[in-house]
């Protein structure tokens, strides 16, 4: 069986078992759950909230999409019955919080440029069964740092 | 009913965890331009990249030496490892310098990590880890040459094509600017050089159709000071060597991945370009294609071309002439050696570019040939659509980044070779921003291949040659202890009589050798230190070791504490 639509893709990982725990393979296929963008305040500082549902051992969202480089604030809560960890890519050094079961926690990341960046929960396997996540950076370098010659094609 | 959560409260540092932080002593506050101008006078420290603005990578410590050093052993070993996920997870490889400042170690490795450590111990001070994007396009592994150092800062670039300032004391940040465009197929691997009130860094992408520049930017404020391009635009001198229609000019490479030296009399510094793009299709790029795989001499003040000297005009075989130019005199002249990934040894008189001599390094080379004045005859290159040529040296060169060493004492180079070919067939395809742009599929052979190190005089004259069943694939360091170091792809770290060549002395790391070993000492114990973790693009200098183990470890060798000096 083959897929050839997003809407397909969906139907196609729930019906195999794929976006979730034990079904399909043993875990869950990473970054198979929600997408959410970021939310910039006025300051320029960007906000979001992720959540470990119970029993997923998923991020929700698995991508979080900045809409460019910066400070981002996140939101962690477990409602998960496990503990957890979180260690998050930043500019200086990685950040790293400990979720007990039934926590709240909050960190500040700066990433400063376009690509993605993954993030997990690195204790026992939880990064296999599936609390890996991505960060996404949209955006461009400044315009100081592009090339000096003409627009070029991309893919 | 409503349960509160539990405050899990902030996220912290993950060194926080480590057991391992602190500060450093202010040991780099009074690291200065004339300080690194008269480096090796200070024998105990390593202040910047090669050990000395010539390039020789030559130290005068001598407390180990052709006597002794079979009582060398491991003195220290800091291990950093990886975790998670990374940029070019089956690529990384620890490939830094490391430089010592009274006592203190600042070293890089892959990934966006810089450290302090206490050179004596091995004990980590500080870390510095920049967050680097899991797509970013890298040609040649997640990989990092090393650090520079002045004016109580610690410089590196960043595999995302950032130059950051760091505090020398604790690893924070003091600046950082974007000098590539990561959408555009450009990174950084470049151990910056500190000349006079800047620090300059070159390019990476040459893989994927960027423009190759050298930026220079002000120590203090991260202002930038220049950019030299190194491939000129319609109607910049130069100019004539690419096409008149179209942008192959734009597209063309010449990047500055590996560090430039500097001679203070000239004002020059003297960069070594990368390979034009497409690699190997050279038909949508006629010409000679200047200024790739080219010596240029770029003014340290204006970041103008004063003069360049082309290695390989028109380049269809990816022979990059990043590799160092080592500064040195003979007979009153002031003068530059090179070895090229083409096989030849380049020595050009570095007042005016003019050659003087070039001697073939490596025993196969088929690609072509140049003759003593210069004269450069292709022979087996890919010119025709999917029709397979094999060539001697391969891609990666007869020697590849890895540098040479130059001993004042014995006056020869030291040079690691790879003896070994491969195949490329020509496939056209469209340019596309951050898309590999060679123009071939190319097949590094597996069998029948060498390595040594040689030493050369300055006239190409080989003197002695050590012998190794692996191409040699790390840098060589020389000291006035009449020896050469030199690790191995399958994990060997040897030392080398430098009058002769002998095996004094050997020690298997654990994993291959694909960095630059540096010399140091401190409390008056001289300490040897190597960086071991194979990997990079070993798919392109040595396939038939694609399969070995990576490695993340820094090893000090030392003679026993109290041995007497000789």
């Amino acid at each position: 069986m083959t897929t050839s639509s997003a809407q397909d893709r969906a139907e196609l990982l729930h019906k195999l078992g794929l976006d979730t725990q034990n079904k399909g393979p043993i875990g869950r296929v990473i970054t198979t759950g929600n997408i959410e963008q970021a939310k910039e305040h006025e300051d320029g500082t960007m906000h979001v909230r992720l959540r470990i549902n119970p029993d997923e051992i998923a991020w929700d969202p698995a991508v979080i999409v900045m809409p460019h480089g910066g400070d981002l604030e996140i939101e962690i809560f477990n409602d998960d019955l496990n503990t957890h960890c979180a260690l998050f890519p930043s500019n200086g050094d990685r950040k790293f919080i400990w979720l007990v079961n039934h926590s709240r926690g909050r960190a500040k990341l700066n990433l400063d440029g376009p690509g993605y960046y993954w993030f997990s929960s690195p204790t026992g396997n939880d990064e296999g069964r599936g609390l890996t996540g991505a960060i996404v950076v949209l955006g461009d370098v400044p315009p100081e740092a592009r090339l000096d010659r003409p627009e070029q094609p991309r893919p | 009913m409503t349960v509160e959560y539990v405050d899990a409260g902030e996220a912290i540092d993950q060194g926080d965890l480590s057991g391992k932080h602190g500060t450093a002593p202010p040991v780099v506050e009074n690291v200065t331009y004339e300080r690194i101008l008269d480096a090796r006078s200070e024998p105990q420290n390593w202040l910047t990249y090669y050990g000395a603005y010539n390039g020789q990578r030559f130290s005068p410590l001598d407390q180990i030496n052709t006597e002794n050093v079979k009582g060398i052993g491991p003195a220290w070993i800091f291990q950093s490892g990886t975790s998670g996920m990374i940029a070019g997870a089956s690529t990384y490889a620890f490939e830094a310098s490391p430089l010592v400042v009274d006592g203190i170690m600042y070293v890089s490795g892959w990934d966006g990590w810089v450290w302090a450590l206490d050179a004596k111990t091995g004990t980590e001070i500080w870390r510095y880890k920049h967050a680097t994007p899991f797509d970013i396009s890298l040609c040649c592994g997640n990989v990092n040459r090393g650090v520079a150092v002045a004016k109580g800062k610690v410089f590196s670039v960043t595999p995302n094509a950032h130059v950051i300032a760091l505090d020398a004391a604790t690893g924070k940040k003091i600046w950082d600017k974007t000098y590539g465009d990561v959408r555009a197929g450009e990174s950084a691997t470049v151990a910056p050089l500190v000349v006079k009130n800047m620090v300059v860094v070159g390019s990476s992408g040459g893989e994927f159709g960027v423009r190759g520049h050298l930026d220079a930017f002000d120590l203090d404020s991260g202002e930038h000071v220049w950019r030299c391009y190194m491939v000129p635009k319609p109607g910049e001198p130069g100019s004539e060597t690419w096409p008149s229609d179209g942008q192959a000019w734009a597209r063309g490479g010449a990047n500055c991945w590996l560090t430039g030296t500097f001679d203070p009399e000239t004002n020059l510094l003297y960069i070594g370009t990368g390979n034009p793009a497409p690699d190997f299709d050279g038909e949508v790029r006629e010409g000679d294609n200047l200024f790739t795989d080219s010596i240029v001499a770029v003014d340290a003040d204006s970041g103008q071309i004063r003069w360049h000297y082309q290695c390989t005009p028109h380049d269809v075989w990816d022979y990059d002439s990043i590799s160092e130019c080592i500064l040195f005199e003979s007979e009153g002249r002031k003068l530059l050696g090179h070895f090229d990934k083409n096989g030849y040894f380049f020595v050009v008189d570095r007042t005016n570019g003019e050659l003087v001599q070039i001697t073939p390094f490596v025993d196969r080379i088929d690609w072509g040939n140049i003759t003593r004045d210069g004269k450069v005859t292709p022979a087996r290159y890919p010119d025709k659509e999917g029709d397979p040529v094999h060539f001697y040296p391969g891609p990666a060169g007869a020697k590849e980044w890895t540098h040479a060493a130059y001993s004042p004492e014995t006056e020869l180079f030291y040079v690691p070779i790879q003896d070994v070919g491969a195949t490329a067939t020509r496939r056209r395809r469209e340019f596309k921003e951050s898309i590999p742009y060679w123009g071939a599929g190319v097949q590094v052979d597996i069998e029948d291949m060498t390595g040594y190190v040689s030493a050369f005089d300055a006239n190409g004259e080989e003197k002695w040659r050590w012998r190794n069943n692996l191409p040699m694939c790390a840098s060589v360091l020389a000291t006035a202890g009449n020896l050469v170091f030199a690790g191995t792809p399958s994990g060997e770290f040897n030392a080398l009589d430098a009058r002769t060549g002998e095996l004094l002395w050997q020690f298997q790391c654990g994993s291959g050798h694909h960095s630059s070993p540096t010399t140091y000492s401190v409390d008056g114990r001289q300490f040897v230190v190597v960086p071991v973790g194979w990997g990079g693009w070993a798919e392109g200098f040595l396939p038939g070791m694609l399969g070995a183990g990576h490695g993340s470890a820094l090893i000090a060798f030392a003679l026993p504490e109290g041995t007497p000096s000789r």
